[in-house]
């Protein structure tokens, strides 16, 4: 496992599992490297909102283009928490936070989308509190590919919507190979929590495609375990 | 010694880079030592660009701004440089002969060549066969050149003196010795983000990585490059990124990162002159303070900074020895000059350490911070136990901890592990003295080559090469300037670094300081006379 910096990293601590506890903003390229190291481990990133979608904004865009085999859970509080409460690209319009006492103006990221457009193949949106949860989190994590879920998982000490989400969100039904119906429903919630917000939940895209070490035979098994015995004379011949 | 000097000036993209090299390889096959340093600015096409080839029968590591023969592309190059011999196309029917044979204007370079050879009275044949292995199937229309080239020169001739070898030596540039280096190490993974002057890097080894089963890999930015790298570090990978003071900058807090969760890292940073985009295809020693000291926070590092092709082979691979082994950062300061120059070498030297991953089969109970009297932790991957890299202070299991005595613990571990890294630095030859005089030049990484060859025209004076610049080999420098009548310290830079840290680390203050900052390197004549006249 993978993790930044926020409160979703707690998780480092309470998961006795190999792993880097990282920076702020740097899971995606931890991650993609671990897996590129060795390709035969799972690998999985957890990131808040602030983590991925701000500090880390550009690894995202990437990561999606990149398509490496791993699953990417993304808590989404939509504010920093860990740093007592301000605003992050998916922050609610109006939002009230120390950093921003008259509200929160500006529009909110379309991560989702924007991980559709550049080429994710495994897409969805879960609610910390769905306990379907753990099932799309095996789908994602079996997915070979880049899998993104958004987990929607209220800040219950700086903005508890929980009442909100679980009365205004509900479940896709769609086909989830069709990138186009995907990216609809992907524009449905602009993270505003007003009265005629609907929430669509669930798996909106899945697709099979090559994977970023498909294309790189050289990354092969475990690279730790590969013997090189290069033969320096040969390589030094080409110069004389 | 005999030196001669060669200037091949141009428009970027009119194909000086390659004719200096396609003379050069001609010339070291038949026993000579060649030293060719390029001089281009950043752009692709047009500007004015040349190459300074020095040509000797002895071992010469440097260029001069007088030469003895031109090759004058365009106007441009007659306006900026001058030599005893000039080629242009003022005195040869170049456009004519390019024109009789049909061929394109890339091949006028070789024509220049061709002419140069005639006027060195040298056979042809030793053109040619440079040309065969340089050209590939474009070989043939450029000796065909080369040959009516030769053919039309007539002006004055002058016997080239002989190469008094009749072995074959190595023309290898820094950034080809840094990249067998690390072939020589086993690499598996380099990471990059272009930018030069460490590019040249990336090229070699992207080249070079289906024959040598690695990946050579390019990413978004250098910040996701040294994330990756550290990435597949942990996973067990021997890894390496490449980069120059702004990506370096970029990658800065992940340094950090490094030092304390104690992943094995080698960066190649490759100097150019700042601050900011400053001059970026020239050159520069004035990152030396911020490799030093780049990340937040206080942990181990080591900062090798080779003078040659030859020390950048085997630094590289002494770079990955210590970082797998201490779970270190170590940073390859090198600079455009080193980089971008092509070297003649007898040979490449024999590795000082062996390459291992020191991945230990981890016993049972495994602790990935274990807590050691060296300060060393043994390293194991994940698959093979639970290991945790983590960027918080923690305990022996890497579990995230915030009391006093569990920090001071952990700081105090990573400072054994530095003395033990101080111990073993001495072992690694940190400096080297070249001569045995009462005065001292001190400097470090690419002016070696000027001080190299302006040194047995200066009676009296020493010169200390430091290698090491973190740990920093304190007691082995003191000892020599303790004993060092004058001391002047020779540095591509505007302050003088390297006199700080000396200060710093052994209490040596050195006042004399001969200090180029024009984006330029030395030359042996700069070294001879500047030294005069600091020192009065």
């Amino acid at each position: 496992m993978v993790t930044g910096i926020g409160c979703h990293a707690k998780l480092y601590d309470y998961i006795g599992t190999s792993g880097i506890y990282g920076l702020h903003g740097r899971v995606l390229p931890v991650s993609m490297g671990v897996k590129l190291g060795n390709k035969e481990l799972t690998v999985i990133g957890f990131g808040g909102d602030g983590d991925t979608f701000a500090e880390g904004s550009s690894h995202f865009l990437h990561a999606s283009r990149y398509n490496v085999d791993m699953t990417m859970l993304v808590h989404n509080n939509q504010l920093f928490a860990l740093t007592t409460g301000q605003a992050t690209p998916t922050s609610p319009k109006g939002f009230k936070g120390k950093s921003t006492p008259d509200g929160f103006f500006e529009r909110a990221l379309n991560p989702l989308g924007t991980a559709l457009i550049n080429g994710a193949s495994f897409v969805a949106r879960s609610y910390a509190l769905d306990p379907k949860l753990s099932e799309l989190i095996q789908q994602a994590i079996k997915h070979r590919g880049f899998s993104l879920i958004e987990i929607i998982q209220p800040c219950i000490t700086f903005d508890d919507t929980r009442e909100f989400v679980s009365s205004h969100s509900y479940q896709t039904k769609h086909d989830t190979t069709d990138l186009q119906a995907a990216l609809k429903l992907s524009q449905e919630w602009s993270y505003e929590l007003d009265a005629s917000t609907k929430i669509p939940m669930g798996l909106f895209y899945k697709q099979s495609r090559a994977v970023y070490t498909d294309n790189i035979p050289q990354l092969d098994g475990p690279l730790y375990k590969k013997k090189h015995t290069p033969n320096l004379i040969k390589i030094f011949d080409e110069f004389y | 010694m005999s030196v001669l000097n060669v200037t091949i000036a141009g428009a970027a993209g009119s194909g000086i880079a390659k004719a200096a090299i396609v003379l050069s390889k001609a010339l070291i096959r038949k026993g000579y030592y060649v030293f060719n340093y390029r001089d281009y600015g950043s752009l692709i096409r047009g500007g004015h660009n040349f190459n300074s080839i020095s040509i000797s029968d002895k071992p010469v590591f440097s260029h001069s701004d007088s030469a003895d023969f031109l090759i004058a592309m365009d106007k441009q190059s007659l306006e900026n440089h001058s030599a005893e011999t000039v080629f242009s196309h003022n005195n040869l029917p170049v456009a004519e002969i390019i024109k009789q044979l049909g061929a394109p204007a890339m091949v006028t370079n070789s024509v220049f060549l061709g002419a140069l050879f005639s006027a060195l009275k040298l056979p042809l044949d030793w053109l040619n066969s440079s040309m065969d292995s340089e050209f590939g199937k474009h070989a043939d229309i450029n000796k065909q050149a080369a040959a009516r080239g030769y053919e039309a020169y007539s002006a004055s001739k002058k016997e080239i003196f002989p190469s008094n070898s009749k072995a074959k030596h190595m023309f290898v540039s820094g950034s080809e010795a840094f990249g067998l280096g690390a072939i020589a190490a086993g690499i598996d993974l380099y990471i990059a983000y272009p930018m030069t002057p460490a590019t040249p890097v990336l090229h070699f080894l992207a080249a070079k990585q289906k024959e040598h089963d690695f990946a050579a890999i390019q990413l978004e930015n250098e910040i996701a490059v040294v994330n990756a790298a550290l990435g597949a570090s942990y996973a067990g990978a021997n890894t390496m990124v490449g980069t120059s003071g702004g990506g370096f900058a970029l990658m800065s807090e992940t340094l950090s990162l490094q030092g304390i969760s104690e992943i094995p890292l080698v960066v190649y940073l490759a100097q150019r002159t700042g601050p900011a985009t400053g001059v970026p295809t020239y050159t520069a020693q004035a990152d030396m303070k911020f490799a030093v000291n780049a990340g937040h926070g206080e942990f181990p590092r080591a900062v090798i900074a080779p003078g040659d092709p030859a020390e950048a082979f085997q630094r590289t691979v002494e770079a990955f020895y210590l970082s797998r082994k201490y779970g270190l950062l170590s940073i390859l300061l090198s600079d455009k000059h080193l980089s971008e120059s092509n070297f003649t070498l007898d040979k490449l030297p024999a590795l000082s350490v062996k390459p291992d991953r020191f991945i230990a089969k981890p016993s049972v109970g495994y602790k990935s911070y274990e807590i050691t009297k060296n300060g060393i932790s043994p390293r194991a991957v994940p698959g093979q136990a639970i290991v945790r890299g983590t960027s918080y202070e923690h305990d022996e299991l890497g579990h995230t901890i915030e009391d006093a005595p569990s920090t001071v613990k952990m700081v105090d571990k990573r400072k054994r592990k530095l003395e033990t890294l101080k111990l073993e630095i001495t072992k690694l030859n940190p400096i080297k003295l070249y001569g045995k005089s009462e005065n001292t030049i001190v400097s470090w990484g690419s002016t070696k080559g000027a001080i190299l060859d302006a040194l047995p025209h200066m009676a009296d004076w020493q010169f200390l090469q430091v290698c090491y610049l973190s740990p920093f080999p304190a007691e082995q420098v003191e000892n020599i300037l303790n004993t060092s009548s004058e001391t002047i310290l020779v540095e591509n830079s505007s302050t003088g670094q390297l006199t700080d840290i000396i200060a710093e680390q052994t209490g040596v203050r050195i006042t004399d300081k001969l200090l180029k900052y024009d984006a330029r390197p030395f030359m042996p004549q700069d070294i001879m006379k500047g030294v005069k006249k600091v020192i009065v």
